[in-house]
């Protein structure tokens, strides 16, 4: 049994825990970084390598994402090791006169936030994308899209750390908090003790776990998103590739059934079942990664043979050719939604130095690197660059269901 | 680390992906103790035969490293399916 000080320790191993970890690290703080499994197990190991832009609601997370791209672009040379950062460009495909006005619409709020996006025809599609389906009517195409590779980014904030002095300790989870007179003691089921003056949840879909401890709940709910892999292939286009209908589907991720009008709840189709939308994107490797799913089934992290078969229908109504290429695995990853599609991120009320950031659902990798630089600032006492109210970690308090 | 890599006279560990002895034995003394941390950080067992004929030798050089015996090397994760399928046979 040990008994391990430090000045921050952080739970959960995941892009953001290693972020926080990096960043304090280098502002000199000594942190115990600690994950009940290991790096990169929930997650941030389970997710695509898409930095997209185009995705994030016009407000705060898009001005936060275009910070973080700055930031990859200056962690790519000051982390030890690659991470696999490119910007190729993203395009988001459009089917019909009804997508295309939605999409018009979305592109012109962005356009005012400063993304450069703008909707092309399919004529310069089939520049980018010559072996789009044949009736692909329009698409957008934003040239600032980029890609990491979450394992390797996670790894060098790891690696970045460590050489700052930071300690990590995997496979073992925190069975108890305590209030200290100064700052805050965890018991760990390996029996070491902890003594930190700051604590950092960063468990993504179980920080509940982690703050229930101190009897505070966060309204953070895991949202399964099923992914396939395919053998190695020579690049089908320029660009990574969603479809309108991924972005419909996630500017409104809790749209409730359409009711008939007998009153009763109408049918929903098995992609409606299954949050299906699309997300195409290339590797580093030259596998291309086909999401995805957003389903609310748990904890349950297993793939299915019906999901895998609409992913697989919807790969070939894009791109015919796909029907020609095999996949090599499939995976699910839990990401941290919450009520509002913004993640936590500051000090619990009531519980000074207990810090959470947690919730980015699938945003985790594209803001990390922020999240990483304004926790740092908040949990060293400088103002952050954005305004942190819309990320409060009270804001659901008293409001019911928490 | 891997300056030899390409010069002839590493081991390659992981085909597929062509992942060397040396590459998995740094990653190990970096932390890694299980096949799946292995596989994360170097991409060993992650090509198109999906470890089928690198995961023992990477159970292997784990033990050695760890001082365990292989029986004690952390089973690795398996993701469907086992063996590459069409796209085309998934659709219905």
């Amino acid at each position: 049994m040990a008994y391990l000080r430090c000045d921050v320790a952080i739970l959960g191993a995941g892009v953001n825990g290693t972020s926080i970890a990096y960043e304090l690290s280098k502002r000199g703080k000594k942190v115990l970084l600690i994950d009940k499994i290991v790096m990169g197990a929930g997650a941030s190991g389970s997710c695509d390598d898409m930095i997209l832009l185009q995705s994030k609601k016009p407000g705060i997370l898009l001005e936060m994402a275009f910070k973080s791209l700055e930031r990859f672009e200056s962690l790519k040379d000051e982390l030890p090791s690659d991470i696999e950062f490119e910007t190729r460009g993203g395009t988001i495909l459009i089917e019909d006169e009804e997508h295309l006005a939605i999409m018009e619409d979305f592109v012109a709020s962005q356009n005012r936030y400063g993304l450069e996006v703008e909707i092309i025809d399919r004529k310069r599609l089939l520049q980018l994308q010559p072996l789009v389906a044949d009736d692909i009517i329009a698409s957008t195409y934003s040239a600032r899209d980029s890609q990491v590779n979450p394992m390797l980014l996670m790894k060098a904030f790891l690696l970045g750390a460590r050489r700052k002095g930071m300690e990590f300790l995997s496979r073992t989870r925190a069975a108890a908090v305590e209030r200290l007179q100064s700052g805050w003691g965890l018991l760990l089921d390996s029996g070491d003790r902890v003594e930190a003056e700051v604590l950092v949840n960063a468990a993504g879909a179980w920080a509940n776990d982690i703050t229930k401890l101190i009897g505070f709940e966060v309204p953070i709910t895991p949202r399964k998103g099923q992914v396939i892999v395919t053998e190695a292939i020579p690049p089908l286009g320029a660009t990574n590739v969603w479809s309108a209908q991924y972005i419909v589907s996630k500017l409104k991720p809790q749209e409730p059934a359409i009711s008939r009008p007998d009153g009763r709840a109408a049918v929903q189709t098995p992609a409606e079942r299954f949050g299906l939308g699309f997300a195409f994107t290339g590797t580093h490797n030259g596998n291309y990664l086909i999401g995805s799913t957003r389903e609310n089934r748990g904890f349950d992290k297993s793939t299915d043979p019906e999901a895998i078969g609409l992913l697989s229908a919807q790969v070939e109504r894009f791109f015919p050719v796909m029907s020609k290429i095999n996949f090599i695995r499939t995976f699910a990853g839990l990401r941290p939604s919450t009520p509002d599609g913004m993640p936590f991120l500051g000090e619990i009320p009531g519980a000074p130095g207990f810090f959470i950031a947690a919730g980015h659902e699938g945003d985790g990798i594209a803001l990390s690197p922020i999240t990483g630089l304004v926790m740092a600032d908040l949990i060293t006492g400088k103002k952050p660059e954005f305004p942190m109210k819309a990320f409060d970690p009270g804001r659901f308090c008293g409001k019911g269901g928490v | 680390m891997d300056e030899n890599k390409g010069l002839g006279d590493e081991k390659y560990i992981c085909r597929c992906e062509e992942v060397t002895e040396a590459e998995i034995r740094d990653a190990i003394r970096a932390g890694a103790r299980s096949v799946v941390e292995i596989k994360r950080w170097t991409r060993a067992g992650m090509g198109i035969c999906q470890g089928r004929s690198c995961r023992r030798l990477v159970e292997r050089i784990l033990a050695e490293e760890l001082k365990l015996k292989p029986e004690e090397i952390e089973i690795s994760s398996f993701r469907q399916p086992v063996r590459p399928v069409s796209i085309k046979a998934m659709d219905e």
